[in-house]
């Protein structure tokens, strides 16, 4: 077990005054069998009112709407909490076993897969995870700013470059091929100054978790803000608003350590 | 019983040309896409009523009412427990492969636990007199509105007609479909919420807004706050919303939950929804249970989950996914329906017997690589039905949209769309292919 303070922090600035802005923020940390939130803070400037629910996937939804004119939308986490991870989640979902709307192969996904699959001689799936991160890291490349938040899998195996978000979708994308169930989780991680992206697989019954972009098993290291089929059910913040101008600078920072 | 002789309803068939002009007149048309392009069409009118004698329907109505109890006992299920997949009765892919489950409404319950408020089933009648369940549409089917305007417009051409024959009235369906509303109403007004004009349906969204009470709404008029829905009033202040029969595809529903794109959308709205602030007809992910390759299974649910047989027949049907279905599907492609199950409307229904030896071939190497994609049925030789043509008596394919509504009870509409082809040679009926309607007389006891 660990005991970790993380900070998390996003700044919106539009160009121009934009009202009637509806938001939904999945930034809470869950509290769950590996981590335990012991506090948290969440606030939003300008201030409004929130409501709070739990979405299908079990991530905590902060939805909120602003009528009035402004130009920025800044939120902010921090707490402390305790990680654990011998200890493993056990919700499931049938479904993510199936590709999703980001992680559905092309040929050159499936041709990976085909090559990756035929070197593999064991059963054991943590095994089996190893060996296709393995393979993955071999093929793609981290550097950033060739890939956006919306690129796919594809895309991204194409593009031959990208950051965590690809990594994930990727070996999502390589694991449900090969029948293990799996999902992303976006998140804060240590050594990392904005939110990160990692995935979990289903092994007897639990969830285990994978860090495509690392090469590496997850640790206490790691702190889970939401979890989905691919990053369209995780994102940290989704809005829609009115104004002329709508285009927005996006500034985040986070910051995790021992506390 | 008296029989329905046509000089009771020639005076409707002398005023046809007037009765569709009185239809153009009303915006009774049908809106389609093609090519990129929309074009309004005329939705074409045929004065001779569809008789369906009382007994007759009493045992559809039977049928209709059990089918819908089941498909929302499975609606529950998937989106809860699943029960039917981990007790095999169904597989599992069918329903996770399947674009109408959306993982989004995993373990939410709606109001009164009601998934499939408004059902259109489409059957057909084969020359044996025997029904057939063809399509279940439990998203927004479309078409109540039709033999609604024009049986109102046809009693004013021929009063007779009714007087006469007893003939079970229809103009009911707005005070059905109020009850409906109101059973799932989470507190607030009602409301129609349309993608505008340029939808297909315009002109039906607008005339149930009018005759069950209700306002009319574009996304544009509604936001969310507090996890409430509200629509914004002209003097600036909000109203709430208790229920939406919403008129727009459920991906485009909320923008933060489905599509971003979507520009049609509500945003929040899923959040008030889950949160039971709202009641949503019909509700989200139900194409889960009209999808193609679902309806295979619909006679499946019905002894799951009600523990009855059930009384209205699937049209035979084969799930190339099968092995021992995909053999036959090939071996007898030359004479079966194949339906590309992600497809809605008329359009990738094809019939092997019009497919030349190569487009066979093509169609027997997409089945063999993709079987989940298709099904493969019978042709049914469905009963023709009179219509007038250019004053003339000629018989065409038809087939009949009966609507089911699920409140407290569940209720079949004494009435129902009967569309038909205008193309002799064509069993394919969709008002997006060009075909027409006409009204559904019922005959009370």
């Amino acid at each position: 077990m660990k005991r970790i303070y993380f900070y998390f922090s996003t700044k919106l600035t539009f160009d121009d005054y934009v009202h009637e802005h509806s938001f939904a923020l999945r930034v809470i940390p869950p509290e769950t069998r590996t981590q335990h939130i012991v506090s948290c803070e969440l606030s939003i400037s300008p201030i409004t009112a929130v409501n709070q629910t739990v979405d299908a996937f079990g991530n905590k939804v902060t939805a909120g709407y602003i009528k009035g004119d402004h130009r920025f939308l800044d939120f902010e986490i921090k707490g402390t909490a305790e990680t654990d991870c011998t200890r493993h989640r056990t919700d499931h979902l049938p479904c993510y076993l199936y590709q999703s709307g980001f992680t559905k192969p092309s040929d050159g996904l499936k041709a990976l897969y085909e090559q990756a699959a035929a070197e593999l001689h064991t059963d054991n799936i943590t095994d089996r995870v190893a060996h296709f991160s393995e393979v993955l890291s071999e093929k793609f490349t981290y550097r950033k700013n060739v890939t956006t938040a919306h690129t796919t899998a594809a895309e991204a195996f194409a593009a031959g470059a990208g950051v965590c978000q690809d990594f994930s979708h990727i070996m999502l994308s390589l694991l449900r091929m090969n029948g293990i169930p799996c999902r992303y989780i976006a998140g804060l991680a240590f050594c990392d100054g904005e939110t990160h992206s990692w995935i979990e697989y289903f092994e007897d019954g639990c969830w285990k978790g994978f860090d495509p972009a690392n090469n590496c098993l997850v640790n206490e290291d790691y702190l889970v803000l939401s979890q989905g089929r691919d990053f369209g059910d995780c994102a940290i913040d989704r809005g829609v608003m009115f104004g002329s101008y709508t285009r927005q600078l996006q500034l985040v920072r986070s910051v995790m350590k021992a506390s | 019983m008296k029989e329905i002789t046509t000089p009771d309803f020639t005076d409707a068939i002398g005023n046809a040309n007037e009765i569709n002009e009185l239809l153009r007149r009303f915006g009774v048309k049908f809106g389609i896409y093609k090519n990129g392009e929309f074009k309004e069409q005329f939705f074409p009118f045929d004065p001779i009523p569809r008789v369906i004698d009382a007994e007759q329907f009493a045992d559809i109505e039977n049928g209709l009412i059990q089918r819908v109890d089941a498909l929302n006992s499975f609606l529950y299920d998937i989106y809860h427990d699943k029960k039917i997949v981990r007790d095999g009765i169904i597989p599992e892919d069918f329903i996770y492969i399947s674009s109408g489950y959306l993982a989004q409404c995993e373990g939410i319950t709606p109001k009164n636990k009601i998934y499939s408020h408004i059902s259109g089933i489409d059957l057909v009648q084969g020359k044996d007199g025997e029904w057939y369940i063809l399509e279940d549409n439990l998203r927004i089917p479309s078409g109540a509105s039709y033999p609604l305007i024009a049986r109102e417009l046809t009693r004013i051409a021929s009063p007779d007609a009714f007087r006469k024959n007893n003939i079970v009235d229809n103009r009911n369906y707005a005070d059905l479909l109020c009850e409906t509303m109101e059973y799932v109403n989470c507190g607030g007004i009602r409301a129609i919420l349309t993608p505008g004009r340029y939808n297909a349906a315009y002109f039906e969204h607008s005339y149930l807004a009018e005759h069950t009470g209700s306002i009319l709404v574009r996304s544009d008029e509604l936001f969310v706050e507090d996890n409430i829905l509200w629509h914004k009033t002209y003097s600036g202040q909000k109203t709430r919303i208790g229920v939406l029969y919403r008129r727009i595809s459920d991906e485009y529903l909320d923008p933060l939950t489905f599509l971003p794109e979507s520009l049609i959308g509500i945003p929040n709205l899923m959040e008030a929804y889950r949160s039971g602030n709202v009641g949503i007809i019909n509700a989200p992910g139900n194409g889960v249970a009209d999808d193609k390759g679902i309806y295979y299974f619909v006679p499946k649910m019905i002894k799951y989950y009600l523990g009855e047989e059930p009384i209205l027949k699937n049209a035979p049907t084969y799930l190339p996914f099968y092995e021992d279905d995909r053999k036959y599907v090939i071996d007898n492609l030359d004479r079966l329906v194949i339906k590309d199950v992600a497809e809605a409307g008329g359009y990738g229904v094809v019939f092997g017997s019009d497919m030349t030896a190569e487009k066979l071939g093509n169609l027997k190497d997409m089945i063999l690589s993709q079987p989940r994609r298709f099904i493969a049925q019978e042709v049914i030789d469905f009963l023709d039905l009179p219509i007038l043509d250019d004053g003339q008596t000629v018989m065409r394919k038809a087939d009949l949209r009966a609507f089911v509504l699920s409140g407290e009870t569940t209720r079949v509409w004494a009435s129902g769309l009967t569309r038909f082809s205008r193309n002799p040679d064509s069993f394919v009926v969709n008002s997006s292919q060009g075909g027409g309607f006409k009204d559904t007389w019922v005959r009370s006891l």
